[in-house]
């Protein structure tokens, strides 16, 4: 559907001729994100600048068309697909850290900076942004922000909004704030902490103010083989009720550990019923210390080929394998639903062998690759769309196995957000009223619906799924 | 003549959602009341007919030990939740000022935190579900039982510090921490020569706090060796844990909470009589004298910096002529819009919160 007359000469006004995209071909190219469902945008607007962002939205707002905010695309709930048709707000050109402040251990970034790429600049005053999603390579910090996003290293170092000083942003009606900044315990109400993770659905992002933090001297990576997800959620739990709380948790399962081995030869034992990735950091005496209480912690709960990384490289390729096991899992099967759900930690045993009777009786692999310390489950349902018919049981099985998170007490999502692929499913954890409370929020901060419409709040108008054009990288590889 | 308010101490979260419903009904002003340790925190309310306490809403909820998280009513004290984590080897990291007595309600309405902050973050960064009941008689959840969430909104962020303008706390859930495995702390009269020097070592403390007669208290957690070996190159005397609860239980007659970039927090409080701070926080407590004047040129000083003074306890006169928040935010209109849409008749605490 084309924008209303006029609207793309307003934009272009804005943002010069070249930077808004409406021919239909160039459109397609924003059709998604990393998620699994897409919508082709009226039009793409590339803003450059927090003035051409408000005028954008200034006019969508006069118009009301839908304005969709969006980083590098590599969400995986939908966030950035333009559902309603309107505008996608392409952000990726405010992409300079204005300002690294190493007294303060402070950074002023644009929404664009790729988050990797923060903390490689803010090495040089041995100091990083320590909120690092696996995709950190792409991903955008204002994504992140809108997201509130997460990664292997939050365990202990928090997520997003633990990090997230203040903001710039641009609200529905065009008008441009700061929310919080550099100082604490700001007057009045946390509008920043509101704003963080409320996924392009109450403003733009514009600037964001984040913390930093000194790069620990030592660091120790270990890798510890369990018989069973069972043994190794154990083990979890025992390290932490140890009074040990590592800087990274991760486990990965059979089918993870066969593909990530495959792709990198990190050295992960293919024999494994589940693997452990364990980080902690500090001063080297520390880190020695809490190592080796772990490593017998881990040893007393059937831990077995224990391999601690000795050199840097070997950390990096560790951490190459989790990282990277998603993609690795193209070796199976050419496209993946990945799944994100949270249950207390305890229940991971549970839910674990819960998921994969659901993928045994939609005759679905399952590979599992997760944070396991935080209680969030990444299950990753592996099918090739080539098959049109699996489509549906990858649906269904992708929502039994949330229905199962949420009946042992968890929660829809750890750190991708309900976007558009969990929104329906909002009410199996809220009532009414809770909902009611989080509109009253919307309806202050976007009384005509105009940003991101269509995301978080159930819509009961909505069509099934539209798993469409989605062709794996796997395919291409000719790994078939 | 202004009749005395009404005391009403509802038994459950429904019976206070009720209360709540009935007066805003009627449009009668209501005062959310815990422990009272933070009461005098704000401006005067302009009226007050109902006491709404929640001290009878004291339970543990649910404590999920494995999963290190912690369900409770608000009005259980503080002491009582660490009690109940205690028998696990857990703890909630949070040790305000004008201790014992905080309910986890109020504390939650008003911010206030303590040392461990340096280390812990505030309860904003580990409150991980709300509940919250609104003017209209509804209870609004938000948030879960798991450590890491973003399903929906963050209605934490919404009514942490809100002092109770959008809605009464009723209950909340925490991420809870392990007691450390090392717990040392130590003293040194150096100013913030050595209170920099400790902040910087390479195991940060996880308190730090220092006095304007240049005491310095610091505390370090975590890995045994570690900590060994870092007090020993600071070379200060050891001393005993309790020196943190006393701290704890400070409450000047007249104080202010200044909170300013970090790197900024010397200068502001250079001027001033009596305080302790967290320097590696931004924060610091002034204990006022007995002139409203100088906590406004100090107000200024930190507003100029996009700090804050924020008044927490002196009589009505004082805080009349001091004002208890000082510069309104830049977003105060949003803000007053978001406070209509959850408390349209500011029947709760009118006139005490900045909004």
């Amino acid at each position: 559907m084309p924008l209303p007359g006029g609207v793309a000469e307003e934009l272009r006004r804005i943002v010069g001729r070249e930077s808004v995209v409406d021919a239909p071909n160039d459109l397609r190219i924003f059709e998604r994100d990393g998620s699994i469902e897409g919508a082709i945008p009226d039009a793409v607007v590339l803003a450059s600048t927090t003035k051409e962002v408000s005028d954008v939205i200034k006019v969508a707002a006069k118009h009301r068309i839908p304005v969709v905010p969006r980083g590098a695309g590599t969400g995986l709930s939908g966030g950035a697909v333009t559902i309603r048709g309107g505008i996608a707000l392409q952000v990726t050109r405010m992409r300079r850290i204005l300002e690294i402040d190493p007294v303060a251990q402070t950074a002023l970034v644009e929404p664009g900076v790729v988050n990797q790429e923060l903390s490689l600049v803010a090495a040089q005053h041995g100091l990083f942004y320590a909120p690092d999603p696996s995709s950190q390579k792409a991903c955008t910090i204002g994504g992140n922000a809108a997201e509130n996003s997460g990664g292997p290293h939050c365990l202990y170092y928090g997520v997003t909004t633990n990090h997230v000083l203040g903001m710039e942003v641009v609200l529905a009606d065009g008008s441009v704030q700061w929310v919080s900044g550099d100082a604490p315990d700001r007057v009045g109400l946390d509008l920043c902490g509101v704003l963080v993770g409320s996924e392009g659905t109450l403003c733009a992002i514009t600037k964001i103010k984040v913390r930093l933090l000194r790069v620990p001297p030592s660091v120790a990576t270990l890798l510890a083989a369990f018989p069973s997800i069972e043994a190794a959620s154990q083990a979890v739990s025992a390290v932490i009720g140890h009074g040990i709380v590592p800087a990274a948790l991760e486990m990965m399962d059979k089918v993870t550990v066969g593909a990530v081995e495959a792709h990198y030869h990190a050295g992960y034992p293919t024999d494994a019923g589940a693997v452990l990735l364990v980080e902690v950091d500090g001063i080297a005496e520390s880190t020695r210390e809490l190592m080796d209480a772990i490593t017998d912690i881990l040893a007393r709960n059937q831990g077995y080929a224990m391999r601690e990384a000795q050199t840097p490289a070997e950390r990096d390729l560790l951490w190459a394998g989790r990282k990277g096991a998603i993609g690795a899992l193209g070796r199976i099967k050419p496209n993946y639903y990945l799944h994100d759900g949270v249950v207390p930690r305890s229940r991971l045993p549970q839910v674990l062998s819960a998921v994969g009777e659901i993928g045994e009786h939609y005759k679905l692999p399952v590979a599992n690759v997760f944070h396991a310390g935080d209680g969030n489950l990444h299950p990753n349902i592996l099918f090739d769309l080539r098959d049109r018919q699996v489509l549906h049981q990858v649906e269904a099985a992708g929502e039994e196995m949330l229905r199962a998170v949420v009946e042992l007490g968890g929660a829809l999502s750890g750190e991708h957000g309900i976007g558009l692929e969990k929104s329906a499913f909002m009410p199996w954890i809220y009532s009414e009223d809770d909902l009611d409370a989080m509109h009253r929020v919307k309806d202050v901060l976007d009384a005509d619906g105009i940003l991101n419409p269509g995301k978080i709040f159930p819509d009961p108008s909505r069509k099934p799924i539209q798993l469409a054009g989605r062709t794996g990288l796997a395919v291409e590889a000719k790994w078939w | 003549m202004v009749s005395a308010p009404t005391v009403e101490k509802p038994a459950s979260a429904e019976e206070l959602a009720r209360r709540l419903h009935d007066a805003a009904s009627s449009k009668l002003a209501v005062v959310p009341v815990g422990g009272g340790r933070a009461s005098g925190m704000g401006d005067p309310a302009e009226r007050c007919d109902v006491l709404l306490h929640t001290t009878r809403l004291d339970r543990v909820i649910e404590h999920s030990q494995a999963d290190m998280v912690v369900s409770v009513e608000a009005g259980i004290t503080l002491e009582a939740l660490q009690a109940e984590l205690a028998k696990a080897g857990q703890f909630l990291p949070l040790d305000p000022f004008n201790s014992p007595g905080h309910t986890i309600g109020g504390l939650l309405a008003t911010g206030w935190t303590g040392p461990l902050r340096l280390r812990y973050g505030s309860p904003r960064d580990f409150l991980i579900g709300i509940r919250v009941a609104l003017p209209d008689g509804r209870l609004a959840t938000g948030g879960g039982r798991v450590v890491k969430n973003v399903s929906g909104y963050d209605m934490m962020k919404l009514h942490y510090g809100a002092l109770g303008s959008l809605g009464v706390i009723v209950a909340a859930s925490f991420k809870v921490f392990p007691k450390p495995l090392h717990d040392m702390t130590v003293s040194s009269g150096g100013g913030w020569a050595d209170a920099e020097r400790a902040l910087a070592t390479p195991v940060a403390p996880s308190a730090l706090e220092l006095f304007s007669d240049g005491r310095v208290l610091a505390r370090y957690t975590g890995s045994p060796d570690a900590i060994n070996r870092v007090v020993k190159d600071l070379g200060w005397q050891q001393t005993d844990e309790v020196a943190w609860k006393e701290h704890a239980s400070r409450a000047p007659e007249r104080w202010a909470r200044i909170a300013v970039p970090r790197e900024r927090l010397r200068e502001v409080v250079a001027d001033l009589g009596e305080w302790w701070a967290s320097p590696g926080a931004g924060i610091a407590y002034w204990s006022i004298g007995s002139d409203a004047a100088s906590v406004k040129v100090t107000r200024a000083k930190a507003e100029s910096l996009g700090g804050s003074l924020v008044m927490l306890a002196a009589p009505d006169h004082f805080m009349r002529e001091a004002g208890a928040w000082g510069a309104p935010p830049s977003t105060l209109e949003l803000q007053q819009r978001l406070r209509n849409a959850f408390d349209p008749n500011h029947v709760l605490n009118p006139g005490r919160f900045v909004v």
